[in-house]
């Protein structure tokens, strides 16, 4: 199935290459912001900084920084010519100096270094990064089935966690039976954040060494991935019975996901469904909570990388069939703490498809 | 993108250890008339700032403010909400937050350091453009001067701190390369317990490539199926523990080791004892037992974790001290497959041989 998704999405990157008047459109990317390497040549890197030169017909050039690498994208690009060197950004720029008429564009913006970046490449880099932003989000319906074929990872998954939550186990430990288990599965990667504790838990973090406690809230967010395609849940549970407060506080977040899923439909804006999850918290007098200074984003687009657009209030990012994304209300709550939870969906002709399974619950974890 | 354990002990990182490599900075940038050190990190390039503050990004990006004097300043584009958690794992003056990191430091630059004042930047051909671009078109643009080279003057002999975490690293490494069970089908059954063990003793990354089976392709591949183990694998596991990286190489065979393999074990123990600063090169340690497919010495000199420093072809040799940690790795093709090893060390220098950083005292 990658290979049909490979051939596919790089017949649309040719396309707006053509498009766009590109003879060759250089990529670069990391172990991070690998999301569009993977959408124009469907290979991730795994260390250093890997460069792509694609174009529209010539074969594909790449630059990686280590010999391992450099089998691995061979492997994976048999048609490629794959250079290992020190300084891949130097590399490209000599290459592109042998090909002088031809039009060059660079992305992503968030990556490209000073070096490549300082002259006339800089200057394509917004239209350029634009270009694969837009083919990113609007999915094919192969890309979506892919990414919810994913989905299946963060349920189990999430089922795993909950078993792996015991009093007296330290935060890291969950980690590593959820991060066994995806790998059992054939999951590459997986990001996850956490927190364990009462009122006092403001954001989730990396796992740390904290032991859990009865009472504690434990929130967490799991990303896993397969194909490439990112998808996420997001789940609190208690250990031991959750308060009446925990019960209630829990209550306004199931509330306001089911208001931001049910603002998911072809027309309607990221910022709608940050709105209508926002003002499910103002109707309960819990407006400040959905300010920076207490949460992130409402949620936010899900393919190949795991933070996409960001749904906020005045994000004007019109949803379209087969775009896919998690909502999650998820803040902190000034009697329980930091609260989670979080779907991932599928817009779909009519509105959305739930893709998440795992029931919408405090959890409980029996003492 | 596997972040495990990540926590700060002062026990294991001292407080006095970082503060010493900040001033070991700052004395340098004293001689060298800079007015301001800037460093970036990210997930990728976590390594520079974590060795001076113990703060790795498990999410978007920084950039550490050094001053001639004082703890340094981090510019973090992670919200408000993050700093507790920053300052419980980090060392670190103020923790600003900084949507935009050029912009916040052209701001912090224009009130705290002398004007015209040289500003050094790790990495400078390498900054993210999205950093670079407000700098770069400010008054301070052509101020910003590239101290890879300094950085890494200063970044190498590793400290007993630094040795003493990598040794731990190689350790878990060692243990959970111990236990994938021989009786595997797939690579996912290795996958799964290498993780839970390295995750269990406390890893903070784990990355994994496995060249299933050697007589169908050499390839060390990312795990991004489930694929049938042959006779003969390799397994590479790379691994973080606390901002220390390691990576160990371990060939695994169904049936007894072929003699071939113990061969090229022993040649390869002879080669890296002969490995020397400044310049180690392996194609000085003598013919191997089959040809030479590639072989790289990796360091921590800058932003990277294991940056190749050496290799057999498209590297410009870099100088080491001795006493440098370094991770070499060889591939070598054998009449009966392919074969690789890896091994971390303490470089050696003149009559001196590298020594295996295990076998060094006192860790």
């Amino acid at each position: 199935m990658s290979h049909l998704l490979r051939d596919q999405r790089c017949a649309r990157v040719r396309h707006a290459m053509g498009q766009a008047g590109l003879d060759l459109l250089v990529v670069i990317g990391d172990a991070w912001r690998s999301d569009y390497l993977r959408f124009v040549v469907d290979v991730t890197p795994m260390e250093g900084v890997a460069v792509v030169a694609l174009g529209r017909t010539d074969p594909t050039c790449v630059w990686v920084q280590h010999p391992a690498e450099a089998a691995r994208w061979q492997q994976a690009l048999p048609m490629a010519v794959v250079v290992c060197v020190d300084d891949p950004a130097t590399a490209v720029l000599a290459h592109l100096a042998q090909v002088p008429s031809s039009v060059v564009g660079l992305a992503p913006s968030q990556v490209a270094p000073l070096s490549m970046a300082a002259g006339t490449l800089g200057k394509t880099l917004a239209a350029c990064t634009a270009m694969l932003d837009g083919l990113m989000v609007n999915k094919s319906l192969e890309e979506a089935d892919a990414l919810a074929r994913s989905v299946r990872l963060a349920d189990e998954g999430y089922a795993v966690f909950k078993q792996a939550a015991r009093v007296g186990r330290q935060e890291f430990e969950l980690v590593a039976d959820v991060e066994a288990w995806f790998r059992s599965q054939g999951c590459p990667e997986n990001f996850m954040i956490l927190g364990s504790g009462g009122p006092e838990l403001r954001s989730m973090h990396p796992a740390g060494e904290r032991r859990l406690a009865p009472g504690d809230l434990v929130t967490t967010e799991l990303t896993p991935c397969a194909d490439g395609y990112y998808t996420q849940i997001c789940r609190t549970l208690v250990m031991g019975q959750p308060s009446q407060a925990q019960r209630d506080a829990f209550a306004v977040f199931r509330q306001a996901l089911e208001a931001g899923i049910a603002a998911v439909r072809p027309g309607a804006t990221h910022g709608d469904v940050a709105k209508a999850q926002n003002d499910v918290f103002r109707q309960h007098g819990l407006g400040d909570y959905v300010t920076s200074q207490y949460t992130r984003v409402r949620g936010h687009g899900l393919g190949l990388f795991v933070d996409g657009p960001h749904v906020l209030e005045g994000v004007p990012l019109v949803l379209e069939e087969n775009m896919t994304l998690v909502v999650h209300p998820n803040t902190y709550h000034p009697v329980a703490g930091y609260i989670v939870l979080g779907d991932t969906v599928r817009v779909t002709a009519t509105g959305c498809e739930v893709l998440t399974t795992t029931p919408r619950e405090l959890f409980s974890v029996p003492l | 993108m596997r972040r495990g354990l990540i926590s700060w002990s002062p026990e294991e990182m001292p407080v006095a250890t970082l503060e010493a490599r900040v001033s070991r900075l700052q004395q340098a940038m004293r001689e060298q008339q800079l007015g301001a050190v800037l460093l970036h990190t990210s997930f990728a390039h976590p390594a520079a700032v974590h060795w001076l503050t113990n703060f790795t990004p498990y999410w978007s990006e920084a950039l550490l403010v050094v001053l001639p004097q004082g703890t340094p300043v981090l510019l973090a584009a992670l919200t408000q909400r993050v700093h507790p958690w920053i300052r419980e794992v980090s060392h670190l003056g103020d923790v600003i937050t900084a949507p935009s990191l050029g912009v916040s430091a052209l701001s912090y630059l224009g009130e705290h350091t002398e004007p015209g004042a040289k500003v050094g930047v790790l990495g400078l051909d390498a900054l993210p453009w999205s950093t670079a671009q407000p700098l770069m078109n400010s008054d301070w643009g052509p101020k910003l001067t590239d101290i890879s080279e300094l950085f890494g003057q200063l970044r190498q002999p590793a400290d007993m701190t630094e040795l003493r975490l990598a040794a731990h690293a190689e350790r878990m490494a060692e243990i959970a390369l111990k236990v994938i069970p021989m009786n595997a089908r797939t690579t996912n059954t290795w996958a799964s317990v290498m993780e839970a063990k390295a995750r269990l003793d406390g890893a903070e990354e784990l990355l994994q490539r496995i060249a299933p089976d050697l007589d169908l392709s050499p390839t060390l591949q990312r795990l991004e199926d489930d694929f049938p183990l042959g006779k003969k694998s390799a397994v590479e596991l790379t691994l973080a523990y606390k901002g220390a990286w390691v990576r160990m190489t371990q060939m695994v065979c169904s049936e007894p080791q072929p003699a071939s393999w113990l061969a090229a074990q022993s040649w390869f123990e002879r080669a890296w004892r002969s490995m020397r600063a400044p310049y180690a090169d392996l194609s000085l340690a003598g013919e191997p037992p089959g040809q030479m497919v590639n072989w790289t010495l990796q360091s921590c000199i800058g932003a990277e974790p294991l940056q190749v420093v050496a290799a057999d072809a498209g590297f410009a040799p870099c100088s080491l001290p001795a006493q440098a940690l370094v991770l070499l790795t060889v591939q070598l093709q054998l009449t009966d497959g392919p074969w690789y090893a890896s091994q971390m060390l303490v470089l050696g220098t003149g009559d001196n041989d590298s020594r295996r950083l295990k076998d060094l005292a006192g860790l």
